[in-house]
């Protein structure tokens, strides 16, 4: 498996000098190594899946690494374990079904090392619970005899079940991978068109005559103002220019080019004109397991001036781009300090900004963070590929998408 | 009483109407049963068992407040020493045991109310001579209806009998066993819940290692196991942070608090209860237990959690609770007087005149806007999570 390592070291690289961007293309970028990963690993005839989710863990604790702030190499890591994870114990239920359909029994016991078979389906079905599901208060008292569940002998069906066929055996292996590989194409392929999903909704949101602001640039925000335009909705957009990169100008040619009314205002208008303004609609670089969300800079203030003024603020987020993690410290763990060069320019202000020539430090600082932290409470709704959805509901999103186990895949986050 | 909102009437109502519900039953033993619940064995019903306990383990007690207490108990044996002699019948024995075992259970400092109660109903499982899973559920039933309004005010109480009572009634693999195993299975799940109770505590203090960074000032108000295991975690983490600890009046829960602190070598303030609004400037966020976290996620402690997550609320610090979740309860109280008044007596140390009237609740309730996240060893969540979880649980 050389080239897989190489491809690995490659994207790594990539991700450390930031070169790919934006959270799609880096999410389907790592979502198709796994697969490639997975699909070039072998698997041993016990315990594929551990197999598998070692590997996985170690691949995806270097992605993790090289850039922490994109939190969607993280989730799309955590997805993948979760696939891994209910692909296994589906394959398991449904040979533990069969088996006892069948009744069969055969010799060898040896490799029983592989927990599953001897669990009665009752078992099964409560390990399904404790690991496919986050913790629940019903489970609570189910939950802690893991060791001591192995039924007594009276309830048990019958010693038969206990044994599998190695034959058996090696298929399901191949069966597993095969599976799982199939489920992360369907991951690549719901992140390819999460914009489409999100765009759909885009007449429930925005109706006649009214004034949408936004904030930089976001495809996902330029698709779901394009697909409002294209059912022959009538609106008006402000563009925030977004410093210091001013992508919002890139955005303002883009609506015009489709025939959209866009106005375009510096960020400090923002307060000015919020009150012209129905509804605020921007992306998000992250949104976090409290509803909070981490976007590009200077959205923390437009919220503000949206919840002064009552406008509804909306973020247009793709799955992918949920984190189960809180943000403890979203500030300084969660940001990223760009080049001063993107505010000012090197030419006129290299004197003050010199090292070698003052004595001591420079007076002239520049700071230059990518991001800001939005609270929940400033946050009205979420508009996901899987519909609408209040901050408060982010956490049972999570539950649906990550299993507990994999929250921390770094040893040491934020570090 | 115009202010209060119906529920509470309801409530009131349906405590007052107990003793006619049952003049029209003939079963002798729910008769018994619920005279022992009516006749509560506290002879001073409006003073709080729960807070009592509490107040005996957790707080420092002066010795005047402990002669007092000394005095409730032992007006209280007397109480039930009455009902003893009223009540005839060999059934009323065991109504009686159930209350017996869980003071038993609770008089243990380390255990905490809802292990107690589980523990006490497992005692009557095994007592219990039924032969078929549907009387033992009747017989269990009963029994913890009968705890429940011994201590009305105890919400863990309720809150953990009404799990167990849950885990009796849903379990599917209780159904294919045959019933002495399925008994056993019980007993069995019911000892090992104090470990549960145990493990939680130790899933919490993990779970909120994250929220303590270096050099961060922590409130900590009442006393509570769980927030104790966070802050001994965290020191043995080696985290540099400090504590204020809130005096905690009546019961002085902040001198135990920072006797612990001191030991763990943590940098530990004592501040009056109020105090707070002073110190809040200086603190970075405030930790609290919970004595039960109702269905609107809003959560019921003791007395001046509610002002001081007010306060933190007004200077925008987070408000953390750390609570198992089997505190978890079916309530939802609109209002602070919407619940059983918890009451407990106040040590002033002069003789009030008696014109005086003394504010004695034992506890407020907080409601979920002021508070910021829950660490439950269901994992961290935010309040709203909390009626999830009892919906799923019991509908």
């Amino acid at each position: 498996m050389p080239d897989i390592t190489a491809t690995v070291n490659e994207f790594v690289n990539e991700l450390k000098k930031r070169k790919i961007e934006g959270s799609q293309t880096t999410s389907r970028l790592a979502a198709e190594l796994l697969r490639s990963v997975i699909s070039q690993q072998r698997l041993p005839y016990t315990n594929q899946a551990a197999a598998l989710i070692d590997a996985v863990k170690a691949v995806g604790e270097k992605l993790i690494a090289a850039n922490p702030v994109e939190l969607a190499v993280g989730n799309i890591v955590r997805r993948v374990l979760h696939i891994i994870r209910e692909e296994d114990l589906s394959l398991t239920t449904a040979a533990i079904g069969g088996l006892n359909v069948a009744g069969t029994s055969d010799d060898d016991v040896d490799d029983d090392t592989d927990d599953h078979p001897v669990l009665s389906a009752a078992a099964v079905a409560a390990a399904s619970r404790s690991t496919l599901r986050p913790p629940s208060l019903q489970t609570l008292l189910e939950d802690i005899p893991v060791t001591t569940s192995v039924p007594p002998p009276s309830s048990s069906g019958g010693e038969s079940e206990g044994k599998s066929k190695s034959a058996d055996k090696s298929v399901r292996s191949r069966k597993l991978k095969h599976d799982v590989i199939e489920a992360v194409n369907e991951l690549i392929q719901d992140i390819a068109t999460c914009h489409e999903q999100i765009a759909e909704q885009a007449v429930e949101h925005i109706h006649h005559n009214e004034v949408i602001l936004t904030l930089g640039s976001s495809k996902t925000v330029l698709k779901f103002l394009c697909a409002a335009k294209e059912k022959k909705r009538s609106f008006r957009v402000f563009v925030a220019e977004g410093a210091p990169r001013y992508r919002g100008h890139t955005l303002a040619k883009e609506l015009v080019a489709r025939g959209l009314q866009t106005t375009v205002i510096t960020d400090s208008a923002v307060f000015a004109l919020i009150s012209r303004v129905n509804m605020v609609i921007v992306g998000a670089h992250a949104v976090m397991a409290n509803g909070g969300i981490i976007a590009p800079i200077g959205l923390n203030m437009v919220a503000l001036a949206a919840q002064r003024h009552a406008v509804p603020f909306v973020v247009l987020a793709g799955s992918h781009k949920l984190c189960p993690l809180y943000p403890h410290n979203p500030e300084i763990l969660l940001n990223e300090l760009r080049s001063p060069s993107e505010l000012l320019d090197f030419g006129e202000f290299s004197d003050c900004m010199d090292f070698g020539t003052g004595p001591g430090s420079p007076l002239l600082h520049v700071v230059n963070p990518a991001f800001d932290y939005v609270p929940p409470k400033l946050v009205s709704l979420f508009i996901t590929d899987t519909g609408g959805h209040n901050p408060s509901y982010m956490y049972r999103l999570i539950a649906d998408y990550y299993s507990p186990d994999d929250f921390a895949v770094q040893p040491k986050p934020g570090s | 009483m115009w202010w209060r909102s119906p529920s509470f009437i309801l409530d009131k109502q349906q405590h007052l109407q107990h003793p006619d519900d049952n003049g029209d039953e003939d079963s002798s033993y729910s008769t018994l049963t619920m005279t022992g619940a009516a006749q509560n064995p506290n002879p001073n019903s409006n003073i709080s068992a729960y807070y009592q306990t509490r107040a005996a383990h957790h707080g420092v007690v002066t010795s005047d407040w402990l002669a007092q207490a000394q005095a409730a108990v032992g007006a209280r044996e007397e109480g039930s020493d009455d009902g003893g002699e009223v009540e005839v019948g060999q059934k009323k024995k065991k109504v009686f045991d159930v209350i017996d075992e869980f003071n038993n259970w609770r008089k243990q400092p380390d255990l905490a109310e809802a292990v107690a109660a589980i523990r006490a109903l497992a005692s009557v499982i095994r007592s219990i001579e039924a032969s078929t899973m549907m009387e033992l559920e009747v017989e269990l039933k009963k029994a913890s209806d009968c705890l429940k309004s011994w201590d009305r005010t105890s919400i863990s109480l309720t809150a953990g009998c009404d799990l167990f009572m849950r885990y009796v009634t849903r379990t599917s693999a209780l159904e294919y066993e045959n019933f002495s195993s399925a008994k056993a299975r019980l007993i069995e799940r019911a000892e090992k819940f104090g470990e549960i109770s145990h493990k939680a505590r130790k899933i919490i203090a993990m779970l909120s290692q994250d929220f303590i960074f270096d050099g961060c000032t922590i409130l900590v108000h009442g006393f509570s196991r769980v927030v104790l295991e966070v802050l001994k975690l965290a020191a043995a983490n080696k985290k540099l942070f400090r504590v204020f600890c809130t005096e905690g009046r009546p019961d002085r829960t902040g001198l135990r608090v920072s006797n612990e602190m001191a030991k763990l070598d943590v940098p530990v303030r004592l501040i009056l209860d109020s105090a707070v609004a002073y110190t809040m400037d200086e603190v970075d966020m405030v930790l609290v237990g919970a004595d039960g976290v109702v269905e609107s996620g809003g959560i019921i402690n003791v007395i001046g959690t509610y002002q001081i997550a007010l306060v933190a609320h007004s200077m925008n610090k987070p408000v953390y609770v750390a609570a198992e979740s089997y505190k978890f309860a079916r309530l939802y109280p609109l209002d602070q007087k919407d619940m059983v008044p918890a009451l407990r007596p106040i040590d002033f140390g002069v003789p009030i005149p008696s014109k005086v009237e003394v504010e004695t609740s034992a506890r407020d309730y907080t409601p979920p806007q002021y508070l910021s996240l829950l660490f439950t060893d269901l994992g961290v969540l935010t309040p709203s999570v909390v009626s999830d979880e009892l919906i799923q649980l019991y509908l």
